[in-house]
């Protein structure tokens, strides 16, 4: 991108008023280079006017900026790592907030390997970053989803273990102690989550299952 | 030595698969599992007879103290688990009386192609506030553009915005100088020393979820 | 004198709420063998069981105005119960001591798995059963004793159906470590 340019854009995020005309320059420029290795930029312009609105200085913003487009590279290598030739801004961007919240670039590329269809890889990557931003060590986290995708959880439902992490959470648990129990799931106080339907509970209502071979 | 039982043969075990959907070379370990399941003692059970007396002499005996009648009452007058804070997977709200319920749903992170918003109700406990607001990544984190309002239970702000589908980063701001993060929700690092809380909308069939 | 209809759940619970105390007594009759089997797999003895069953029993009396959905007392009183289970279980967990001589002569000399009787078999796998954690057990019995659905179960505890199957393969793993150790 001209020189022209960049400053005119940099001058439109700093005209807004969010952002700081130094800042924004510089901003600019790891903008630039993001784009050209084929990184997403959207994240790295929000992340600048979060600085600018929670009036951070400005080489921590930079810094910040800078440590995002680093997490964003990383994220790309590791899909690309897992057998993603050219991953999709929305992979990108998930690896980059799971490796935010605690993952490393390992476990995020184990994650996007194990994540083959039905599963998708940006959202296995969320909802581990969701469980990791609980609390839950990265190690754990990785394991928790890795184990959801091998019982054959369907993909829409692998979104709720994070609120299974944060229901023991709330009940007391560690976050580890949470993911390692998930499911427990029953509030302390009787009648809320109450069943649905008519279940009859144990006891001569259930029935057979056939395990015959 | 391995003691794992291959995923294949766990979801025998759940009743999923059949025996003669499994590979020859696991069906060794499956029968192996099979039989164990088959050791479980099931036979039912059937408890004394005088169970019964028991329980009703307690019971009468709760009824009649005056601790019991009182605590009966309360139990039953008050709201259960009042919540404050939004959950990261913030839920629809409910009335003034700050009863949260919680929505389940069966999200799917569909791709930033579907852009329909989602309304999602913030709650944020801050008693001795002047203000609150909820400054995101879904509105330029300015503390300006969402402000919350008191209800009237004391100290319990809100308001309603409308999100797009995605995960979201946001913090409230009080008296547009204190950034907090939600205390319940999980929070990642904000790359400024600070942390953000998480919140995630995703897709349903017939329009959006907040979770 | 014809007999009255049974009244539902819902319209017994109304009365005991009224003042109508002795009415809890149809409940009691109603459900009081139904979750024993439960309650007897998940402390590991029948007197347990009793003692559990009537322990839920009065502490679902004096929550009944918290029930939210009178005509489901039997699942809301389940969850009374197994929570009751789950605070025995943590506390037999904390003492519980390492399997003894005598346990190790029932396993019996001969560690092959093929040569295992079946009365053996279900000894080894109760024993094996008591080291689960009690969430663990919880699932175990619940699908396999109680023979529910992962679906049934889901709608009866509240836990998503994903969660209960990872609790549940954890806790076929650990069988077979501890059936592994104890044969």
């Amino acid at each position: 991108m001209g020189t022209l340019l960049a400053v005119a854009v940099a001058g439109g995020l700093a005209a807004q008023g969010r952002v700081p005309a130094d800042v924004a320059a510089v901003v600019q420029q790891l903008v630039d280079r993001a784009a050209a290795v084929g990184l997403p930029v959207e994240p790295l312009r929000e992340k600048a006017i979060e600085g600018g609105a929670k009036g951070v200085p400005a080489e921590r913003v930079i810094a910040a900026v800078r440590s995002l487009a680093a997490q964003l590279g990383q994220a790309a290598a590791a899909a690309r790592a897992a057998g993603i030739a050219r991953p999709s801004a929305d992979v990108i961007e998930a690896g980059a907030f799971a490796l935010n919240a605690g993952l490393d670039q390992r476990e995020v590329e184990a994650l996007v390997r194990r994540s083959r269809p039905p599963y998708t890889p940006a959202a296995t990557l969320r909802v581990a970053g969701t469980i990791a931003a609980l609390g839950v060590p990265a190690g754990e986290t990785a394991q928790v989803v890795e184990e959801a995708m091998d019982a054959g959880t369907a993909p829409g439902e692998l979104l709720d273990l994070p609120q299974e992490v944060e229901r023991g959470v709330a009940h007391g648990d560690s976050p580890g102690a949470a993911a390692a129990g998930l499911g427990r799931g029953q509030a302390t106080a009787p009648g809320l989550n109450q069943p649905h339907g008519n279940s009859q509970g144990p006891q001569g209502q259930g029935k057979g299952q056939s395990h015959k071979p | 030595m391995k003691t794992e039982y291959h995923p294949l043969v766990k979801r025998l075990l759940d009743g999923e698969l059949m025996f003669a959907d499994l590979p020859s070379e696991l069906r060794a370990e499956a029968e192996q599992a099979l039989r164990w399941v088959a050791a479980l003692d099931r036979t039912p059970v059937v408890l004394s007879a005088r169970l019964d007396e028991r329980v009703m002499a307690q019971v009468r005996r709760h009824a009649k103290s005056p601790a019991g009648r009182v605590w009966r009452w309360l139990l039953g007058s008050r709201e259960i688990d009042i919540r404050f804070h939004v959950r990261p997977w913030a839920a629809l709200g409910l009335a003034a009386a700050a009863a949260v319920a919680f929505v389940v749903v069966r999200p799917r992170f569909e791709t930033a192609a579907l852009r329909a918003p989602t309304y999602v109700r913030f709650i944020f406990y801050a008693p001795g506030a002047r203000t609150v607001s909820v400054a995101g990544t879904f509105n330029q984190w300015n503390p300006a553009a969402a402000p919350l309002v008191p209800t009237t239970s004391p100290g319990v702000w809100t308001t309603t915005v409308a999100l797009p589908l995605g995960q979201h980063q946001y913090v409230f701001v009080v008296d547009g100088m204190r950034w907090v993060p939600d205390p319940a929700a999980p929070t990642v690092d904000d790359g400024f020393g600070q942390r953000n809380s998480v919140v995630a909308v995703a897709a349903q069939d017939g329009g959006g979820r907040a979770l | 004198m014809r007999a009255a209809e049974p009244l539902s759940d819902g319209e017994v619970v109304h009365a005991i709420l009224t003042g109508d105390v002795e009415q809890y007594a149809v409940l009691v009759k109603r459900y009081r063998d139904r979750y024993a089997r439960y309650a007897a797999r998940m402390l590991g003895s029948p007197d347990a069981a009793e003692d559990a069953v009537q322990d839920a029993f009065v502490r679902a009396f004096d929550q009944l105005a918290q029930c939210r959905e009178p005509d489901k007392f039997a699942g809301w009183f389940f969850l009374i119960l197994r929570n009751r289970c789950f605070a025995e279980r943590r506390r037999s967990h904390r003492d519980a001591r390492p399997l003894g001589m005598q346990d190790e002569a029932i396993a019996g000399p001969d560690r092959s798995d093929r040569h295992v009787e079946r009365a053996e078999d279900r000894r080894a796998l109760e024993r094996a059963l008591e080291r689960l954690t009690p969430e663990q057990r919880d699932v175990f019995v619940l699908k396999h004793v109680e023979e529910m659905s992962y679906e049934e179960i889901a709608a009866l505890t509240g836990a998503s159906v994903p969660s209960l199957k990872m609790r549940m393969h954890r806790a076929y793993d650990r069988l077979r470590a501890l059936l592994k150790e104890l044969a």
